[in-house]
């Protein structure tokens, strides 16, 4: 565990952006993102939850597949340098590792890597991230609900600490213990140091709301499948893409060429959601989720039953964004809530 | 690593057009390079998305059989942008394909028994494939038996192959218009109906499904009437498909993912998903 | 009034059997926020609220997929503020709800309150508290307290708004305000228009950049009901669907021209976009235009014809002559 006085804190991203091309929370216009870091001055490291969700560091709102020229395919070269991210909340960091199982693995053919995504793992597998500990959890903020808490590491290579007059990293994966073993010229952290940390952490575990237990939530969705509580619950929504655009989990995309047949054009994919409708909608006219509530229930059942068969893990970390952003105040706890008392 | 999202190259070697609207047109494409070829390895009921550049990808089921080395099929319904231009291809032209992609029918659990299809339009593509397949390896199979519907003579797909099929002492075929035409003799009436006319035996028997989604609504209530059990029945579901293998997120029914889990299913699968019908 | 006159009215409605549902606000999960209810029985009656966190725009259930609701058999009752009774009389006129259906029920609205101002009020601390009358607002969070004049953090369309009471209305719940002078109402336009076009294009464009394409800003639209909106045209694709700049701005702009004398200004948009993006100022400039022009104010009276919709042999044509 290494300790990095705050004023020195741009001497160290300085250091990091020599091998890594840094991403850090950021403000832009009236909204916080995480941006490519040209000046370490430019990091905001007080912004609690980025307005928008880092997913998008690693997979981009719209990607660039391959470029084309008539007949030709050109893949397009990214930067190649590894990507480092740095003041990474622990909810985003373990929304990273579910993306990871989505686009990293070849979970459906574990022999076949056919099943990965290129455009992920070049970004994902070689990136180190820095996440930082919440000190201050807002009333949004439901991790705890998953397991984890405001100070796990889950996720990070390297947890960083804000004592108040430093920051302390103590490195959490493989890859984080040696990137800090290769530092030179910072002290280690002092027993006060990890004093402080611990105090915090407790702090921080205090202001977080109550746990709401969901055991068997994936049975009892898909055994609600087809009642009237999704009637009720979906009345409110209005079919907008706020909530799954700014998720840090939800990963739905579409696939689209830009440009003209035979000339020059590229291929992309582009971040689309179950909420809208043409997201289902066949050739023929046909949209097997028709209705505003089978698109509302198609992204609750994602995360909170298919996600589960499918990889064991819910698709939410409780970061709280939608419960901010959707305009009718569709609270993702509120709906849970509601299915685990729902009588099947 | 592979990268999955780049299609390989394929040349059109020769069109046939089906129907007398020339809304149904059959594609025999060959591998532009003999790398591809020869990793290309797929079972009757795969599918392929076509990648038309600048105009985007559309799924195809593979009407070609394994057993046909030197060419892939597929019969494309004119119905959208993709299609339209997929209709103006000419001989010569190349094309990019993307595949094989899901699962197949399961001709292995199938050996040693009496199989049973039963198709619909020009749904009949991956039929074909496992017919051409079970006819190439055809000790391995029982009775054969096919039940075919179209909304008129015209409008069946491969009528040559049928006709030849139809002169074959091993399988059986029978086909059915929705209405009585002029210069038809066979059986008229819809497929679910026709089916319960001709009731096939259950013993040792399984079934393929595969046409539009209205007549697997109906066919599959005489099947169960029949005493068919569930996992005795196979069908192939369609849904609206971007990445092909399993991550762009819309073809779910519940858990399973069409362009992965399936496209085919039994139907004891289908009824533990809500979404499925 | 008060919200037990509220809740009272709602019950005895429902009782009587004059309608059968109401569409309504109750409290949201967080300070500060409100979320629509829809009320079909006397009892669910009391969670009912109506205060200057009553943002949405209510309107917006009679449309898009949910329009089956007007169309029932079902009476449907529904509570509105000055603009929220615009839409439904813009919604009325287009033959979407048919009047004799709805019940509308008017609430005196003081202009519904823009969180970013008040959290712009604390330095963006956390709100955990949020309480307010028709005058003033006090919020509370970690270590302070802090009370400021309701006025100072309504959202932009509610400081220029003359129509805060229903226009059109069954029953109102409380005194009707008579609506104020449009004399004044389109300063922030005016400021605007004094740009040249370089500079208002680039100030769009700072906007709009932020755009994620969420299409919050459509859904919450009353007059945004189209079966098939233009972006969603995909066969052939009509726009791109990539937060690029080009393809976010013929987004808006086409959005804007379409609502053209439709908008009736309620700020709904610009309230649920999860990127602040200040949408209403092109939408208000087209209202002004449509004033100015036609002596159009969408959604005052069930007689008028939207504007777009309308013609009169005596009105301004320059803009074909010229």
């Amino acid at each position: 565990m290494i300790r990095i006085e705050k004023e020195r804190i741009d001497e160290f991203i300085r250091a990091l952006m020599e091998t890594w091309s840094v991403y850090a929370p950021a403000r832009d216009g009236k909204n916080t993102l995480f941006a490519p870091v040209e000046d370490p001055a430019g990091i905001d490291h007080g912004i609690f939850n980025t307005d928008k969700s880092p997913k998008e560091i690693f997979f981009p709102h719209s990607e660039v597949l391959f470029e084309f020229e008539g007949g030709e395919i050109k893949k397009v070269e990214r930067d190649a340098r590894p990507i480092a991210v740095w003041g990474l909340r622990g909810c985003d960091a373990r929304s990273l590792r579910l993306l990871d199982k989505v686009f990293g693995s070849a979970w459906q053919k574990p022999d076949n890597d056919m099943f990965e995504d290129p455009y992920w793992k070049e970004k994902y597998d070689d990136s180190i991230i820095f996440g930082t500990a919440c000190n201050e959890p807002r009333s949004t903020c439901f991790c705890n609900w998953f397991g984890a808490g405001p100070h796990d590491g889950a996720g990070m290579d390297v947890k960083v600490v804000d004592t108040g007059e430093a920051f302390i990293l103590d490195p959490v994966s493989e890859k984080g213990k040696k990137y800090i073993g290769s530092l030179k010229g910072w002290a280690e952290a002092t027993k006060k140091d990890v004093t402080k940390m611990k105090a915090a952490a407790k702090e921080a575990d205090k202001a977080m709301g109550e746990v709401f237990g969901m055991d068997g939530i994936q049975e009892k969705m898909a055994d609600l499948f087809l009642k009237p509580v999704w009637n009720d619950i979906g009345a409110k929504c209005v079919n907008c893409g706020a909530c799954a655009f700014i998720c840090s989990t939800c990963h739905c995309f579409d696939v689209q060429d830009e440009g003209k047949k035979g000339k020059k054009g590229k291929r992309i994919r582009i971040w689309d959601t179950c909420m809208f409708p043409i997201f289902t909608m066949e050739a023929s006219g046909h949209n097997p989720r028709d209705m505003s509530k089978d698109r509302l229930r198609q992204r609750f059942m994602h995360k909170f039953s298919y996600f589960i068969n499918n990889y064991d893990e819910h698709l939410c970390t409780g970061c709280g964004r939608c419960v901010i952003v959707c305009p009718v105040n569709l609270d993702i706890r509120e709906v849970v809530r509601e299915v685990m008392a729902c009588e099947a | 690593m592979s990268n999955t999202y780049i299609p390989i190259q394929m040349k059109v070697e020769r069109i046939e057009i089906e129907d007398p609207d020339k809304a149904l047109r059959t594609f025999d494409l060959v591998f532009v390079n003999e790398e591809d070829k020869k990793n290309f390895e797929y079972m009757p009921g795969q599918f392929c998305e076509w990648s038309l550049l600048g105009l985007g990808e559309s799924p195809f089921g593979i009407a070609s059989s394994p057993t046909e080395t030197d060419f892939l099929r597929f019969t494309v319904s004119r119905t959208g942008s993709v299609t339209n231009e997929i209709h103006y291809l000419r001989e010569g032209d190349t094309i990019g394909i993307r595949g094989p992609m899901g699962n197949w029918y399961p001709v292995e659990k199938f050996k040693g028994g009496n199989v049973v299809i039963i198709g619909g339009g020009f749904a009949f593509t991956t039929l074909r494939s496992l017919i051409v397949y079970m006819l190439e390896h055809r000790k391995d199979y029982g009775d054969i038996t096919v039940i075919y519907g179209a909304r008129a003579p015209e409008l069946f797909i491969y009528k040559d192959e049928i006709s030849e099929w139809q002169k074959r002492d091993d399988i059986d075929i029978q086909l059915t218009i929705d209405n009585p035409a002029e210069g038809w003799d066979g059986r008229t009436g819809f497929v679910p109906t026709v089916t319960k006319e001709i009731a096939p035996s259950t013993e040792n028997t399984w079934v393929v499904v595969c046409g539009p989604p209205i007549m697997i609504k109906f066919t599959l209530p005489v099947l169960s009437e029949l005493k068919f059990a569930d996992d005795r029945i196979y069908t192939s579901l369609e849904r609206r498909m971007k990445c092909g293998i399993g991550k762009c997120g819309r073809c779910n029914i519940g858990s399973k993912y069409i362009c992965i889990d399936g496209p085919v299913f039994s139907l004891a699968e289908l009824k533990k998903i809500p979404e499925a019908f | 009034m008060t919200v037990k006159e509220l809740r009272e009215t709602v019950k005895s409605l429902l009782t009587e059997g004059k309608v059968d549902l109401v569409i309504g606000w109750g409290k949201g999960t967080m300070p500060g926020t409100s979320t629509p209810v829809f009320i079909d029985t006397a009892e669910k009656a009391d969670s009912l609220i109506f205060d200057s966190t009553c943002r949405n725009n209510l309107s917006v259930y009679f449309t898009k997929d949910r329009r089956a609701l007007a169309k029932d058999d079902k009476k449907i009752g529904v509570l509105v503020k000055g603009c929220d009774s615009r839409s439904l009389v813009l919604n009325i006129t287009e033959k979407q709800i048919d009047r004799e259906k709805v019940t509308i029920i008017g609430v005196p609205c003081n202009g519904v309150v823009d969180m970013k101002k008040v959290v712009g009020k604390v330095d963006g601390k956390e709100i955990l508290e949020f309480t307010d009358d028709s005058k003033k607002v006090t919020v509370k969070g970690r270590e302070f307290e802090l009370t400021f004049p309701l006025d100072e953090v309504i959202s932009d369309s509610c400081l220029t708004c003359v129509r805060r009471d229903a226009v059109e209305y069954d029953l109102f719940i409380g005194e009707a305000r008579e609506p104020g002078s449009d004399e004044n109402a389109y300063a922030e336009v005016e400021e605007f228009e004094k740009l040249d076009s370089e500079e208002r294009w680039e100030r769009m464009k700072q906007e709009y950049s932020a755009c994620i394409r969420c299409y919050a800003c459509r859904n919450v639209c009353p007059s945004c009901y189209c079966n098939v909106c233009f972006v969603d045209q995909n066969d052939p694709q009509w726009i791109g669907k990539s937060p690029e700049i080009t393809d976010t701005m013929i987004f808006h702009i086409i959005r804007n021209l379409h609502v053209a004398g439709r908008c009736v200004e309620c700020g709904a948009c610009e309230r649920a976009c999860p990127m602040d993006i200040k949408l209403l100022l092109l939408n208000r400039k087209v209202a002004k235009e449509v004033r100015d022009r036609f002596g159009s104010i969408t959604g005052t009276g069930l007689e008028n014809k939207p504007a777009m919709a309308d013609f009169k042999e005596d009105e301004n044509q320059d803009f074909i002559m010229g």
